[in-house]
């Protein structure tokens, strides 16, 4: 008898038409007993929590080099009374000494010696504030162009902006211009998901208080920040000068040339008026780690914001990437320890049974059962910002996700689509010209020049229709940030292409 | 690399006898042997005897072999530079090469050890001869201006460059035509906590520690052939970086490295990855130093040509088809074309490559042939390989729609002719 070798053959792979494949999945593990109880406690906590009064929300710091944002921070710690006498006084005389009194505002939030001594901030400083009706966590970004990766980093965990400008003649221009990080700043935060803004108007003192300069900022700002993305409702104007606290918390010194022209609130009324953000504490846990030191506990403390469900003092996470576990032994807000934290909020976690080195920036703590995918490559629509030199296949970029920031190429012009609807213009573009809307394929480049071993390290990166903040991503290229997009998986024709493709490559075979 | 001899005959077939001595050497016949030619070389090879008693003795001799190529491999060095750090008069030290390149194939010359057509694999060893024989036509222009480019005497200079960010650097060396890179280097420093910023401290100085004993184990500073020392990265860390090294050099007063200070280039590039390396290499402070040097030429052609694409479009094509189609219309300035595709073991693809570098030539156009080994060659590589700065507009549909009528029109002729014959 002959047997057709081939039909075997297609028959040993499981590819019969007629036999639809089985897909068996392993049952996740579920948490433990004690871990699902509390997991069930926060999850009504939490709804409970939306209607209380005090409510919880992060906020980033963004504007130019020099605006004033860390000064105006320290200022309003100061004005709400997180910072005491003492160490005000302290600081002052500390950036006295070094020449730079007019930091000392800001040496509250740049505690690094380096920074101190260039009177810049280089990295995200985290702090609480806490006014009438809100909860909230300040993320103080560096303005300076050079540590944009930081402040994409803590922008990343936020869900509201505070926009610094500087009103001093030129000084507005030269942060608003092409170039400036005004402008590059309200365009990152808008694609990592902020919706609502704060604009600070500062430094007004320096122009005389005039009422013209300020109505000449906010006609400049307002048509930008539409075009930007935010709706012109969310987004709220504010005069004030930080350094003397002017029109912070309250509407004084009241004899301020400020007041003969401005009667609206307070940036603290504004602060205090936020919406906080709606949280998916459905969703699977997405841990995504930003910061990584070693505590004045045992253990190792990690930082960052939940993007996705609730973490549980003492279950164990999975690190993704990598085959090791942690134990959650504590969670930290603040000094604070809580038995529990939903999405959205910025804690610290201690970690212990589990060996520093597996623990990277970058890297997401999942509940086992349910961990992120990781990829090499993957389609992403982006939308393309204002750039100069176009993006060809092949362009190098550096692909910013989360607190990740790793080199990668766009391997693939799929399509230019139309912004407002979605759909394809033209498929196979040669390059991309600004202000496009496209998919491409981004793929992670390898650490050798040549050879076998030049393999790239995966990234965890979940598609934005499931978690829209796991999905994100930025594409920046020598120091600009080219586009912004987010991940989308393969649309049912491409599959349908691939499976195609594989069948050939199966006829090949047999 | 020494060329020991050369007989090509009028129809490009003949043999290059050549003996190479460093990496780059190796790289260089990495691109020069392909697939069907034949290369002669010493080599290890085990060879059994069974005597009539029936036992087997086996033993390693070492013997010219000719080969048949069918398959040849590329793997870059291992261990770079680990010689240069073991006495303190090491960094001055020649490289050593270290790169390897197997030439896989028949043999093709029987001796008394080896039957003809026995597989074997050449390592192919430094400073030993290597003899590679080509068939018609496999001496074309680019191999002879391969074997005459690496044979030249006293090639161009040697870079270190050092790309860091705050917590990783990345150790390269960069040569004519290769880019290696030595070592990376991460060290976890916690970023700074508002309220407490020892550890961020404490984590930094761990990290200007470690960066200044790798970089006396990698780069090889007192060597006279090293030109410059480049220390790249956004922020202020080169800055940072520069003084520790010269901090921990007078600590330990170590005069050779004291001595190079003057070697040392700070540069500012944007983000701490190896691809910043082009942008380094096109700064201003650099691209004077070395302007003569192929890196150097080459990110500057690139950046060029990326340049055009952003004022005009229609002047700068990139991907082989359009590239042939600018090529016979005789308007490319300047060819920019990766090493890569000339190493197509289709004997027809590379030979299309070729006529079009030939004919560009021709023409009076430019032609610069990258290295795959350096960033800027990897970038092109990434954009297809092959991109032209046309000398005047042209339009890519309207050249497209041009070769389709033309190809209709060949089509409806034919058609035609046949319908006349029959």
């Amino acid at each position: 008898m002959t047997v057709d070798q081939r039909q075997l053959d297609i028959a040993g792979l499981n590819l019969d038409d007629d036999d639809p494949l089985e897909v068996i999945l392993d049952e996740p593990a579920k948490p433990p007993a004690v871990v699902e109880k509390l997991i069930e406690e926060a999850k009504a906590a939490l709804t409970a929590q939306e209607k209380s009064e005090k409510r919880s929300l992060s906020l980033v710091v963004v504007g130019h080099v020099d605006a004033g944002k860390s000064t105006m921070m320290g200022r309003l710690l100061y004005e709400l009374g997180q910072i005491d006498e003492k160490k005000r006084v302290a600081n002052e005389r500390g950036s006295a000494k070094m020449g730079k009194s007019s930091f000392s505002w800001a040496w509250e939030l740049d505690g690094t010696q380096e920074e101190r001594e260039r009177g810049i901030t280089m990295d995200i400083a985290l702090q609480t504030l806490n006014t009438p009706h809100r909860i909230i966590t300040i993320l103080d970004a560096p303005g300076h162009r050079d540590f944009i990766p930081n402040m994409i980093s803590g922008a990343s965990q936020a869900d509201s902006a505070l926009l610094v400008v500087d009103a001093a003649v030129g000084e507005f221009e030269a942060g608003f211009d092409r170039g400036g990080q005004t402008r590059e700043h309200l365009l990152l935060v808008r694609s990592l998901g902020v919706s609502q803004v704060i604009v600070a108007v500062n430094k007004l003192d320096q122009v005389e208080w005039a009422k013209s300069r300020y109505n000449e900022i906010v006609q400049l700002l307002k048509p930008f920040l539409v075009q930007s993305g935010f709706h012109p409702s969310r987004t709220k104007f504010v005069p004030v000068v930080a350094m003397e606290g002017v029109n912070l918390t309250r509407r004084e010194p009241a004899d301020c040339p400020l007041f003969k022209w401005y009667e609206g609130p307070t940036l603290v009324d504004l602060l205090d008026a936020l919406d906080p953000p709606t949280r998916d504490i459905n969703a699977p846990l997405r841990f995504p780690i930003s910061n990584i030191f070693k505590g004045t506990t045992s253990g190792i403390t990690v930082s960052g914001r939940v993007c996705g469900g609730i973490v549980v003092a003492g279950e164990r996470l999975r690190i993704v990437p990598g085959d090791e576990s942690a134990t959650v032994k504590l969670i930290d807000n603040d000094g604070e320890s809580l038995p529990w934290a939903g999405a959205g909020s910025n804690i610290n976690l201690i970690l212990t049974s589990v060996d520093p080195v597996s623990l990277n920036i970058g890297s997401v703590l999942c509940r086992p059962g349910s961990i992120i995918p990781l990829t090499f490559s993957f389609i992403a629509r982006i939308i393309v910002f204002d750039i100069q030199i176009p993006i060809t296949a092949g362009t190098s970029i550096e692909l910013f996700h989360h607190s990740l920031d790793v080199p990668a190429s766009i391997s693939r012009l799929i399509s230019v689509l139309d912004r407002s609807n979605g759909n394809v213009i033209k498929s196979k573009p040669r390059v991309l010209t600004k202000n496009m809307s496209a998919e491409v394929e981004i793929s992670l480049r390898g650490s050798l020049y040549s050879g076998p071993a030049s393999r790239a390290l995966p990234i965890p990166i979940e598609p934005f229709s499931v978690n829209k903040e796991m999905g994100r991503i930025l594409v920046r290229r020598g120091g600009e940030t080219i586009g912004a997009g987010a991940y989308h998986p393969l649309r049912a024709h491409q599959l349908r292409l691939i499976i195609g493709r594989l069948g050939v490559v199966m006829e090949l075979l047999t | 690399m020494k060329l020991i001899g050369k007989r090509i005959e009028k129809d490009g077939s003949g043999r290059v006898t050549v003996r190479p001595e460093d990496d780059e050497d190796m790289w260089h016949l990495y691109n020069i042997i392909q697939e069907g030619d034949r290369v002669r070389a010493a080599g290890m090879r085990r060879i059994q005897n069974v005597s009539t008693t029936g036992s087997v003795d086996s033993k390693r001799i070492r013997l010219n072999l000719t080969l048949a190529v069918t398959r040849v491999t590329w793997s870059p060095s291992s261990a770079p530079g680990a010689e240069s750090g073991t006495k303190s008069g090491a960094p001055n030290a020649a490289p050593v090469a270290t790169a390897k390149v197997e030439v896989t194939g028949r043999v093709a010359e029987e001796n008394q050890h080896v039957k003809l057509g026995a597989f074997h694999t050449l390592d192919i060893e430094a400073n030993k001869d290597v003899r590679i024989e080509k068939d018609a036509g496999g001496w074309d222009s680019v191999a002879l201006g391969r074997v005459e480019e690496s044979c030249v005497p006293g090639r161009g200079a040697e870079v270190a460059a050092i790309v860091c960010g705050e917590g990783s650097a990345i150790f390269c060396l960069l040569s004519e035509h290769m880019t290696t890179v030595l070592q990376r280097l991460e060290v976890p420093i916690p970023r700074k906590i508002s309220t407490q910023s020892s550890a961020h401290e404490k984590g930094l100085s761990r990290y200007y520690q470690t960066l200044y004993t790798s970089f006396l184990r990698h780069v090889p500073y007192a060597s006279p052939s090293l030109r410059a020392i480049v220390i790249a990265s956004p922020g202020w860390t080169r800055d940072a970086v520069f003084d520790s090294i010269m901090a921990e050099a007078s600590r330990t007063s170590n005069k050779a490295l004291l001595a190079a200070r003057n070697k040392f280039i700070k540069v500012h590039v944007n983000s701490p990855h190896v691809h910043s390396l082009v942008e380094a290499l096109k700064s201003p402070e650099i691209a004077s130093q070395m302007k003569e040097t192929k890196f150097a030429r080459e990110g500057m052609m690139l950046d060029k040509f990326f340049k055009m694409l952003a004022t005009d479009e229609m002047r700068a094509w990139y991907g082989p088809d359009h590239v042939a189609l600018a090529a016979d219309r005789g308007a490319i300035g300047t060819l920019l074309i990766s090493d890569e595709l000339f190493r197509s073991s289709d004997a027809a693809t590379r030979k299309k490559y070729v006529n079009i570098v030939e004919d560009v030539q021709q023409k009076g156009g430019k032609v610069l042939i990258f290295s795959s080994m350096h960033e800027s060659g990897r970038q092109l590589n990434q954009l297809t390989g092959i991109a032209a700065i046309l000398t005047f507009p042209l339009d890519i549909e309207v050249v497209e729609a041009e070769e389709r009528e033309a190809k209709e029109e060949e089509e409806r002729r034919n058609a035609e002719e046949r319908g006349t014959e029959t």
